[in-house]
């Protein structure tokens, strides 16, 4: 598939701004940003639940429209909300989703059983859903979006509020689905989760690109620049405006008063120096950890701010 | 077709499943019905039981005309009276002490002073037993001390007249019990009048339509607040065959519980609509403009609990202004508007149902109904859809 500068507005807001991207068959591509970041707007998009104001989705060679059918035919939505019907069992969820997607009754009951062995449903299918836990309701959302094998599967945010276990099979899952040929657009704002899976990541802010490229060509963006936490209490603004003057320390970002994140260049051999500064301005060190780069400290360098904030 | 009949049978198999149907649809409306029905009392029945009745009485009168006037009494075919005959300085405190429902003092030389055209005074004393049954009986007695004043003022005027005595009594008898020259014949027209009974029937109908079809296309917000709206749309259908299966759920759910419910009420309140298509019809009609005013409610909110309080709120407006619970008057230009809700079309078609109406005669309040519907689908097309972004 590919996104050809698209851009949404709400009012006054652009949710969206002149994002381009393209996703290869089995590859896995990662939209990482914060929450508001813009990815689901994106992905409604791509899905053909919204219209773009500009710019144009094509799926298999097709354009997208949100009243377009042989398009749809070729993606599978995974939305962030658990999309299932309650009072329905798991089999009945996953056979109105695929008689809506064309399968065939032969078709459909094959891969209805498939999909359930592949979640591990299976012995539980003809139960009502809204007495599963949240781990199964969270797989059964994902089984209905790759039930009829779409060449595109689009999971937004397809981990949130799960508990560890349910997690890793999601991932393992999804792994599979790109290694079987499928184009994956995930999106997330779990920056392990975006390292593990995704052959190629958008870091995305304020719903603009910031960057794209693989976890490696991303983290040379930073210029191979260390991570500094400063945790603490005291004259946090004075040790801020004190740290940014030495040599070696790129950025100094005040988390609310109480942390300090310094990006700097080789952090093991200027710790010392960071730390006597922070004290002698008046900060209480409470406790200090340096991170080598990873997504998060991309995020930092490119955007000036925590993935999570 | 395929997606909507799926669609359709998800709808109806998530309805069924969950009962909210069943107890919003049938179990509530018949509910109110009974109790509505009850709290109407008889007077809902539209015919009244008259209770037996004693008269206490004294006749002092030696003619035969006050011993007929008891008589009388005591051979209506309504309502059993019992005529006790007591001395007249007794008929007062017997009647009030006995819970009798009526005192007659019949005084000396009332069947001559009749005769004679005198002026004669007939006692009555109203009981402290029920007032309808002694307002019956006083009707009766003025009734017959008419016919015998009548037959009076007819011999007095054949008399006058030059007719011999003997014929004169006897034309004075048939002005009495001769068959009058007026008859007067109780029918019934179609005018979309309902018994107090029939009409609850229909107005809750008509009322509780208005929440069932709110089961259809209003649950394409709450559809849209768990998700799978989303992800409905994101599939292979095409986009009008999710607010037409919709719609098709609503309108169905509506004619479905409407007919259970009129069926329901002419088997335990006894009372009838008249021709089944004819009820069809109007069921069909009301069941139409309940479902589109959901398109504009649809439009109109942003969520589903905003939807369910909207719907709850035109649905009781629409209900009481129609005469769901009791038959509203007015004038002018609210009478217009009152002639234009679908609730109101709908009990008036019954009520020429039950007259003995037919398609012909119910024209008016289908035309009201489907004309309500279309104007209603044409608005929401062109209202703005306020929950589009959320």
């Amino acid at each position: 598939m590919s996104a050809d500068r698209l851009v949404k507005r709400f009012g006054e807001l652009t949710a969206v701004d002149d994002v381009s991207f393209a996703i290869r068959p089995g590859e896995t591509y990662g939209l990482l940003g914060p929450n508001g970041a813009g990815k689901t707007t994106i992905i409604n998009m791509v899905a053909g639940l919204i219209p773009a104001d500009s710019g144009s989705v094509d799926v298999a060679g097709i354009r997208m429209d949100p009243a377009g059918i042989a398009v749809k035919r070729h993606l599978g939505l995974v939305p962030q909300e658990l999309a299932i019907y309650p009072d329905l069992t798991a089999r009945e969820n996953l056979n109105f989703f695929g008689r809506l997607q064309g399968l065939g009754r032969k078709e459909l009951s094959s891969r209805v059983n498939a999909v359930l062995e592949l979640l591990g449903l299976a012995e539980r299918a003809g139960e009502q859903t809204k007495k599963y836990s949240g781990g199964m309701k969270r797989r059964l959302n994902i089984g209905i979006g790759l039930l009829h094998r779409p060449g595109l599967l689009i999971l937004d945010e397809p981990t949130v509020g799960v508990d560890p276990q349910s997690r890793n099979s999601i991932l393992e899952a999804v792994g599979d689905l790109s290694a079987g040929g499928t184009a994956v657009l995930y999106t997330t704002h779990y920056m392990e989760e975006a390292e593990r899976l995704c052959d190629r990541i958008a870091i995305l802010d304020q719903g603009q690109i910031q960057a794209e490229g693989t976890r490696d060509e991303l983290i040379t963006l930073t210029g191979g620049v260390d991570r500094i936490s400063l945790v603490g209490a005291g004259r946090s603004a004075a040790a801020a405006e004190a740290l940014r003057s030495l040599d070696g320390v790129h950025r100094v970002t005040d988390s609310g008063g109480t942390e300090l994140i310094l990006t700097v260049t080789d952090g093991a051999a200027l710790l010392a120096g960071i730390v006597s500064t922070a004290v002698r301005s008046g900060m209480t060190l409470a406790s200090v950890s340096v991170t080598r780069p990873d997504l998060e400290s991309v995020f930092l360098h490119l955007t000036g701010k925590a993935l999570r904030d | 077709m395929r997606a909507l009949w799926t669609m359709v049978g998800n709808d109806f198999r998530q309805r069924l499943r969950d009962k909210s149907v069943l107890i919003f649809s049938l179990i509530v409306p018949l509910a109110l019905m009974g109790v509505l029905s009850l709290a109407f009392g008889r007077l809902g029945t539209g015919s009244v039981d008259l209770q037996p009745a004693t008269v206490v009485a004294s006749v002092e009168d030696s003619g035969p005309l006050g011993a007929a006037l008891l008589d009388s009494l005591g051979s209506i075919e309504a309502m059993k009276v019992t005529v006790r005959e007591v001395p007249a300085d007794a008929v007062s405190s017997e009647t009030r002490t006995t819970g009798a429902a009526l005192g007659i003092v019949i005084p000396a030389g009332f069947s001559s002073a009749l005769a004679t055209g005198q002026p004669s005074t007939l006692q009555l004393i109203e009981g402290s037993g029920s007032v309808l049954e002694t307002s019956v009986l006083i009707s009766i007695v003025t009734g017959i001390v008419d016919q015998f004043t009548a037959a009076s003022v007819t011999e007095a005027a054949a008399k006058l007249g030059g007719v011999p005595p003997d014929a004169a009594a006897g034309i004075g008898r048939i002005a009495v019990v001769g068959e009058p020259i007026l008859h007067i014949t109780e029918g019934t027209v179609p005018a979309g009048q309902l018994s107090l009974r029939a009409g609850l029937v229909a107005g809750q109908t008509g009322l509780f339509l208005l929440f069932t079809v709110g089961f259809g296309v209003l649950g394409l917000l709450a559809e849209k607040e768990q998700g799978t709206l989303g992800r409905i749309r994101s599939t292979a259908v095409p986009q009008w065959t999710i607010v037409a299966a919709k719609a098709a759920v609503g309108f169905s759910l509506g004619v479905a519980a409407s007919a259970v419910l009129l069926a329901s009420g002419t088997l335990l309140f006894g009372v009838n609509f008249g021709s089944p298509s004819v009820v069809g019809l109007l069921v069909l009609g009301a069941a139409a403009a309940a479902t589109s005013l959901t398109f504009i409610v649809a439009k109109v909110v942003r969520t589903a609990e905003q939807a369910n309080v909207a719907q709850s709120i035109v649905a009781m407006v629409l209900g009481i202004a129609g005469g769901a619970f009791f038959p509203i008057q007015a004038s002018g230009f609210m009478a217009v508007l009152m002639d234009l809700n679908p609730v109101g079309a709908f009990i008036r078609g019954l009520g020429i149902s039950a007259g003995g109406g037919g398609i012909a005669e119910i024209a008016m309040p289908l035309i009201t109904m489907w004309g309500f519907a279309v104007v209603c689908v044409l608005v929401s097309r062109f209202l703005p859809d306020r929950g589009a972004r959320s």
